[in-house]
């Protein structure tokens, strides 16, 4: 089982990389052009791939990896158990504000309310924030994909001032209240 | 073997034949009986049955206790409305407590999907105690209703206020409340159940009314959506997402029989308002007092707790079907949702308050919401929202607004901010129109009476203070301090620093140093004004609570840093003596040497500040039109000083006249450049 390291290689002057993980392809070809578009002032590299680990073949071309961008579709059952098995092939490094979970579905029916907690109590565990997006139209994605080039922008160390692990305690997912039992 | 009771009916919507049947024929394998039935399911499922055909139908069925009496409810579809009568001699049988368990249930179930088209509920209202005392009945507790348990205080709450569809608003109700208890209590078979019931009932209900009128029509569409059953997801999207029209509950025929009750929808003008008040009586569809303004007029004046539990029921429900927990999971055309939502947030400015409904929505909507649809709309609402207590706002608002807040664009972090200005813009009205002498009572929503003390509030407002500047401290620095960022924020600080002056709230909070200095070393001369104007309000108010320290007792800690922010803002605009010791922001000199800037002491004064730069350039122009070189250190030179400053009051910089008017005191001897910063501030001793 090879880890993913967030620290072992050196950055590259200008440039973020960041890593969505996902099994749905059209969604994440879709996000990862969206956050090309967006970020005219560094270089952005976007690399996809639908599980962890990555192929040990391509480790040595492979650049740093600022942000991975774990992609839960919560319509699928599916998604959400192969995230949390690619979870297991990820460097606690990246757990200092180098992750993020992006959340689709969210507020559909046929979602089972459980699917949704279980991730929120991998999120709160993890310190990691969870972003949820409207995957359906467009607007939605451009959001998303600025939220996640600021997050990126911030982990790959390009806003003066500000870390990953700083922003990260700021954003980190919380347990939402329960409203019901209280009213 | 169970006989056929008394008759069995063949009918077209326009006659009935009723053929008698003598008590004790057997039904199994009576063709007769069986072609008849077929004959009747036929027309009901088709075209409905008439009023009087549902009567009899209900009866027969009822009086029956049998596979038919089951089979008849199924296909008892209305076509056009239920007569009252039909519904109470149904009841008085559920009464008899010989009917089996189902039939129970089946027949509670067929009230609430016909429960809008009966017509006229007055007397139905009187034995609601009588259907309640079934529900309530163990045995038919555990089939209609698995989660009554949860429900109950809602159910009891409502009870005490009369006139509701109560059972409709149960069997909602444990649906939108915890759905996840649901999914693991009600048996999988069990639901599927419910639904085909419901479905076929609503299918047919529909199909059977889209030939009738369309008033009719609005008021099945609203039945189906609140009468919510798993069933209710197969609806068409958005298809109530409208305010519906007003109805009276109240239909032609008791208005004929004498009662005077004057109907909402004759409703028109203000005046026609003023002589019915007392009158007039709540429509069917609480939802439909949004559409229009003189019903909200009749909404404020009676104050009725149970006409504003009906709306908020009617707008949870919708707001959580149509936003939470929506079919599609968001592909739907906005256009409708935003005028919704805009109708409902002009309704609440109408009101000036928020809804309890609204308030829950936002707090579940807000750890789902992606931070970009219906921005302006959700943003609107949560300005309207009502004091939250101090001990849950962090928990409700703060944590999923700053996860929104911090991974969003610019624009979303201003219009944040704005929106939090706008909710400290509300609870300080409220307050200054509840405020009492001693304590505080406000009564933010009649509905939820929210007894809040001074010292509540107080707190809350602390919270709320405290957390935008925390936000903005780290937002403007991760947004390189834009002056759009810093503009809205600084109109916060606005409102904070006139809290106790303007609205009454004994309270002085200053802004942390990551919101001041960046504003003072700002390079537009717009936010440079206004913390000008911020400062002067504030020593304003600092110096009337002073003179009235009997009543509000201002921290030695906030006269301390006030009077360190006046010395840095002097020193650095007027003295030129920015950074060196004592002058509030100190920093080294070495350090100041080594970045090379001559004369750093000077770079923030009036003439040289970059906010300010513009100006003394415009004013050297005028002053010496004929210099080649320009010299900006002569402006500081004699009368020119005072004629530059003035010059910069006649620019609009009005916060920066009052600013320096009110914390300088000009010291003639030493030939007008010199000033001190005032000394009244000083902490009391």
């Amino acid at each position: 089982m090879s880890l993913l390291r967030p620290f072992s290689k050196l950055p590259e002057l200008n440039m973020a990389n960041v890593l969505l993980v996902g099994n749905d392809d059209t969604f994440q070809h879709v996000l990862a052009d969206a956050i090309v578009k967006q970020e005219n002032n560094v270089n952005v590299n976007v690399r996809l791939a639908r599980t962890l680990p990555l192929p040990a073949e391509n480790e040595d071309s492979r650049p740093r990896i600022d942000l991975v961008v774990l992609i839960v579709n919560l319509r699928s059952e599916l998604s959400l158990s192969s995230t949390e098995t690619s979870l297991k092939h990820l460097d606690t490094g990246f757990f200092l504000g180098k992750v993020c979970f992006l959340v689709t579905g969210a507020r559909c029916t046929s979602v089972p309310h459980e699917r949704l907690a279980s991730l929120r109590k991998i999120a709160v565990s993890l310190h990691c924030p969870l972003l949820f997006t409207e995957d359906q139209t467009a607007k939605g994605i451009s959001a998303a994909a600025g939220r996640v080039l600021n997050i990126l922008r911030v982990s790959a160390g390009l806003v003066p001032l500000a870390t990953g692990l700083g922003l990260s305690t700021l954003i980190r997912c919380s347990l939402p209240p329960d409203l019901d039992c209280q009213d | 073997m169970n006989p056929v009771l008394c008759l069995s009916l063949c009918l077209t919507p326009n006659n009935v034949f009723c053929i008698v049947v003598e008590a004790g024929t057997p039904w199994k394998g009576n063709d007769t009986v069986e072609r008849h039935l077929a004959a009747v399911e036929r027309v009901g499922l088709s075209r409905g049955l008439s009023p009087q055909a549902v009567s009899i139908l209900l009866e027969f069925s009822l009086s029956l206790r049998s596979a038919i009496g089951i089979r008849v409810l199924k296909f008892l579809v209305p076509a056009s409305t239920v007569p009252e009568e039909a519904i109470i001699r149904g009841v008085s049988w559920l009464c008899v407590d010989k009917m089996p368990v189902n039939m129970q249930v089946l027949f509670v179930r067929w009230v609430l999907t016909v429960f809008d088209l009966i017509d006229s509920k007055d007397q139905l209202r009187a034995i609601y105690g009588f259907i309640f005392n079934f529900v309530t009945e163990e045995n038919l507790v555990r089939r209609v209703l698995v989660l009554l348990f949860i429900t109950y205080p809602l159910l009891e709450l409502q009870t005490r206020m009369g006139c509701q569809p109560f059972l409709m608003h149960l069997l909602s109700v444990y649906k939108v409340y915890c759905p996840e208890l649901v999914t693991i209590s009600v048996p999988a078979k069990m639901k599927s159940g419910f639904k085909n019931h419901n479905s076929t009932w609503k299918a047919a209900l529909a199909a059977v009314q889209k030939s009738s009128t369309t008033e009719l029509l609005s008021d099945l569409q609203l039945s189906v959506g609140v009468s919510q059953q798993p069933a209710t997801r197969k609806r068409k999207l958005h298809r109530h997402l409208t305010i519906p029209a007003v109805s009276s509950s109240i239909q032609s025929q008791s208005r004929l029989s004498g009662s005077k009750v004057f109907p909402l929808e004759q409703l028109r003008t203000f005046s026609q308002l003023l002589e019915n008040l007392h009158r007039i009586e709540l429509p069917a569809q609480m939802g439909s007092l949004l559409g229009s303004t003189v019903a909200l007029h009749f909404l404020d004046c009676v104050r009725d707790s149970s006409a504003f539990l009906r709306l908020n029921f009617w707008l949870g429900h919708l707001l959580h079907e149509e936003f939470i927990f929506c079919k599609d999971g968001g592909t739907q055309d906005l256009t409708e949702a935003t005028g919704f939502l805009n109708t409902l947030i002009s309704t609440q400015c109408f009101l000036q308050e928020g809804f309890a409904a609204t308030e829950l929505f936002l707090y579940k909507f807000l750890n789902i919401w992606d931070g970009s649809l219906l921005r302006p709309e959700i943003l609107g609402l949560l300005s309207n929202i009502p004091v939250v207590p101090c001990s849950r706002i962090k928990t409700l608002l703060f944590e999923p607004l700053m996860q929104l807040f911090f991974t969003s664009s610019l624009f979303f972090k201003c219009s944040v901010i704005e929106c939090l200005t706008n909710m400290l813009l509300k609870w300080l009205t409220w307050h200054s129109v509840y405020a009492f002498e001693d304590e505080l009572d406000i009564s933010v929503t009649s509905q939820t009476p929210m007894n809040m003390t001074l010292s509540g509030l107080m707190d809350s407002v602390v919270e709320l203070v405290h957390f935008v500047g925390r936000i903005s401290t780290i937002g403007l620095q991760l947004e390189g301090y834009h002056s759009l960022l810093l503009s809205f924020t600084l109109d916060f600080y606005m409102m904070v620093s006139d809290m106790y002056l303007k609205y009454d709230l004994p309270l002085v909070l200053m802004p942390p140093a990551g919101v001041f200095y960046p504003a003072l070393f700002a390079t537009d001369p717009v936010n440079l004004d206004k913390l000008c104007h911020i400062m002067y309000r504030y020593r304003t108010n600092l110096m009337s609570a002073k003179n009235q320290e009997q009543k509000m007792k201002i921290s030695r800690k906030t006269y301390h840093e006030f009077n360190q922010y006046v010395v840095s803002m002097v020193s650095c605009l007027w003295n030129s003596r920015a950074f060196q010791p004592g002058m509030g922001l100190e920093m080294d000199e070495g350090l100041l040497s080594r970045s090379g800037v001559p004369e750093p002491w000077t770079r923030f004064s009036l003439v040289y500040h970059p906010a300010f730069l513009g100006y003394a350039v415009d004013f050297h122009e005028n002053c010496w039109p004929e210099r080649m070189k320009m010299d900006l250190s002569s402006i500081k030179l004699g009368k020119r000083w005072d004629w530059y400053v003035e010059f910069l009051y006649c620019q609009g910089l009005q916060g920066l006249k009052e600013f320096m008017q009110s914390s300088l005191r000009r010291q003639s001897s030493v030939g007008g450049t010199r000033a001190t910063s005032d000394s009244q501030s000083q902490p009391p001793s």
